[in-house]
């Protein structure tokens, strides 16, 4: 066992694990905040969508395109300044939420988007021909439509910020990643650095497991084998 | 009263434009279930999403109950399309909604308070028989209980009419049959005026008074269902109504009789007849009639006796017994 090992311990361990929960599941809710609406406005202006706007459609999806395509690492040290400016330190789990956040939100918009646009067109088509409006049935439609998959795309992001998060050690935030990088590396404990890759799969499957759950939970589409048998005989026909 | 007049629609496409319908124009009278019959492609889909304005038509006008739908503003269209029900093919139900909250939902739309929106929600689950499936998802219902929920859900608002695209299309036969006599007691009960959309003519033989037969982006035909279906003057029609007519007196020689009951004649046995009376057997290449309330509908195809003499007392025998046809070649 590494001295490094003795000296975090199972606290210094736990620690770890709270931090690396706390930026990810906080980036992630506010990249929700964010890209939810994004998300919302990506599938309403599109060309198939309800109140289709080329111009505002085709920004939008640049912007989230430039953000998308910038490799996390870089985009932290590109932020550095910006998180200075607005969270008002550039080091530390705050900061590491802020550049998540950023990183994640366009991600975020572009699942929303996904999801969205795999609600069947006839249903949205039924509810405009019911005089249902754009809120009616963005609130009404879409989102309680696509609920099921929004979840499996809030699973996915998770995922994939509490990867992103392990890169905090490099701007002196916490977690797990900043154990196994700036800690146990450079003193050669690889016992340290082992568990700190169980702890994040151990985490990883977890919010998998969870939120495949709720989605299978949640969804109304595949309950019909269960209820079918216990149907009642079909109502005689008039 | 839904007027459509001279409605166009185009689409844009890469090679030009593309046009779903030409210069359309019809009248659905208020009671009455209108068809609109035609193969696929031919623009029915289209013209029936011009009434509500799902489809704003390039030029020409709608007119609900006098009011021009093309010409109203933003707020006043929603308030229209709760007077006009539509119910589709693919039945679109709400998939993560019950069967109640279906039947529930235009009525949250139109801001029904919740204890009168419950109230009629069940009288509509009770109208479509389905009282005992309030508390189903759509995944749990059958194709013919999806379409009578979504019945149940177009006449939710009250409205005074109701549009069917291509309704029954993905029903049996008999599932089928049970939609339409469902369509025809609104119809009768409620006095809800339908436009049926179908290319199926057992649709509209079965419920509709008159019937419109688009062909390419426009109407060639239009008249009362009996008699555009005894007498169809268009290709189109022709091979709608009976296309195994067509193809029986191409594939055989000789003269040919169709014979049309279009409910004026007696169910009574005339071939049987004709054979006995006069003496001469006739062959019956194609046969489909029905007997409604004593009345005889439908067509046969006979092949007339080689000789002139036969086949002119034939049809002596035939217009003594008041049996309508036409010699087809």
């Amino acid at each position: 066992m590494s001295r490094l090992f003795v000296q975090l311990g199972a606290q210094g361990f736990l620690l770890g694990v709270l931090e690396t929960l706390y930026m990810t599941f906080v980036s992630t809710l506010i990249a929700y905040l964010i890209g939810l609406p994004v998300g919302i406005l990506l599938c309403v202006t599109g060309k198939d969508g309800l109140r289709p706007l080329a111009w505002l459609h085709r920004l939008v999806g640049f912007v989230v395109n430039v953000f998308r395509s910038i490799p996390f690492i870089i985009l932290i040290v590109a932020l550095i300044p910006v998180a200075r400016a607005i969270v008002g330190t550039s080091i530390g789990n705050e900061a590491m939420i802020f550049m998540l956040t950023v990183a994640a939100a366009p991600y975020v918009a572009r699942m929303v988007e996904s999801s969205l646009k795999e609600v069947d067109a006839g249903v949205i088509e039924a509810a405009r021909s019911m005089g249902a409006g754009l809120f009616s049935i963005i609130f009404k439609v879409y989102l309680p439509e696509a609920k099921p998959s929004l979840i499996v795309g809030a699973v996915i992001s998770t995922v994939t910020v509490l990867g992103y998060s392990a890169m905090a050690g490099t701007i002196a935030g916490g977690g797990l990643g900043a154990i196994a990088v700036t800690q146990a590396r450079p003193s050669n404990a690889e016992d340290v650095i082992w568990l700190c890759v169980v702890l994040i799969v151990i985490i990883v499957q977890i919010v998998q497991e969870v939120g495949m759950f709720l989605a299978r939970k949640t969804d109304r589409r595949l309950r019909m084998t269960a209820k079918r048998s216990k149907a009642k005989p079909r109502k005689t026909r008039t | 009263m839904i007027e459509l007049c001279h409605i166009t629609k185009e689409y844009p496409s890469k090679d030009g434009v593309i046009l779903a319908l030409d210069d359309v124009s019809l009248t659905v009278k208020d009671g009455e279930i209108y068809g609109i019959i035609g193969l696929s492609g031919a623009g029915k889909s289209t013209l029936v999403r011009c009434i509500n304005l799902l489809e704003r038509p390039t030029r020409g006008q709608v007119f609900i109950d006098g009011e021009e739908l093309t010409a109203i503003g933003k707020k006043r269209l929603p308030e229209i399309r709760r007077n006009i029900g539509m119910i589709f093919q693919n039945f679109n139900l709400l998939e993560q909604r019950t069967a109640e909250g279906n039947v529930r939902f235009p009525l949250e739309i139109a801001g029904v308070n919740r204890k009168d929106a419950a109230e009629r929600t069940k009288e509509l689950l009770e109208l479509v028989g389905l009282s005992d499936k309030a508390e189903s998802y759509p995944a749990q219902l059958s194709g013919g209980q999806k379409q009578r929920i979504a019945i149940a859900r177009a006449l939710a608002t009250k409205p005074k009419y109701l549009l069917c695209d291509e309704a029954t299309s993905a029903l049996d036969p008999a599932t089928t049959d049970s939609i339409l006599e469902l369509l025809r007691r609104i119809n009768s009960e409620l006095g809800v005026t339908i436009v049926v959309i179908t290319h199926e003519m057992r649709v509209v033989e079965n419920v509709c008074d008159r019937v419109a037969v688009l062909d390419s982006s426009k109407i060639v035909e239009e008249g009362e269902v009996s008699e555009v279906f005894s007498y169809p003057k268009s290709e189109i029609a022709k091979q709608l109504i009976i296309p195994e007519l067509i193809r029986s007196v191409k594939s055989s020689g000789g003269k040919k009789l169709r014979l049309v009951f279009n409910g004026e004649t007696a169910d009574s046995p005339v071939i049987s007849r004709l054979a006995i009376e006069c003496g001469i057997a006739v062959n019956i290449l194609y046969a489909d009639t029905k007997n409604i309330d004593g009345r005889a509908f439908g067509h046969m195809v006979i092949a007339l006796p080689a000789e002139e003499a036969e086949g002119e007392k034939v049809k002596e025998f035939l217009l003594q017994h008041q049996v309508s046809f036409k010699e087809e070649i």
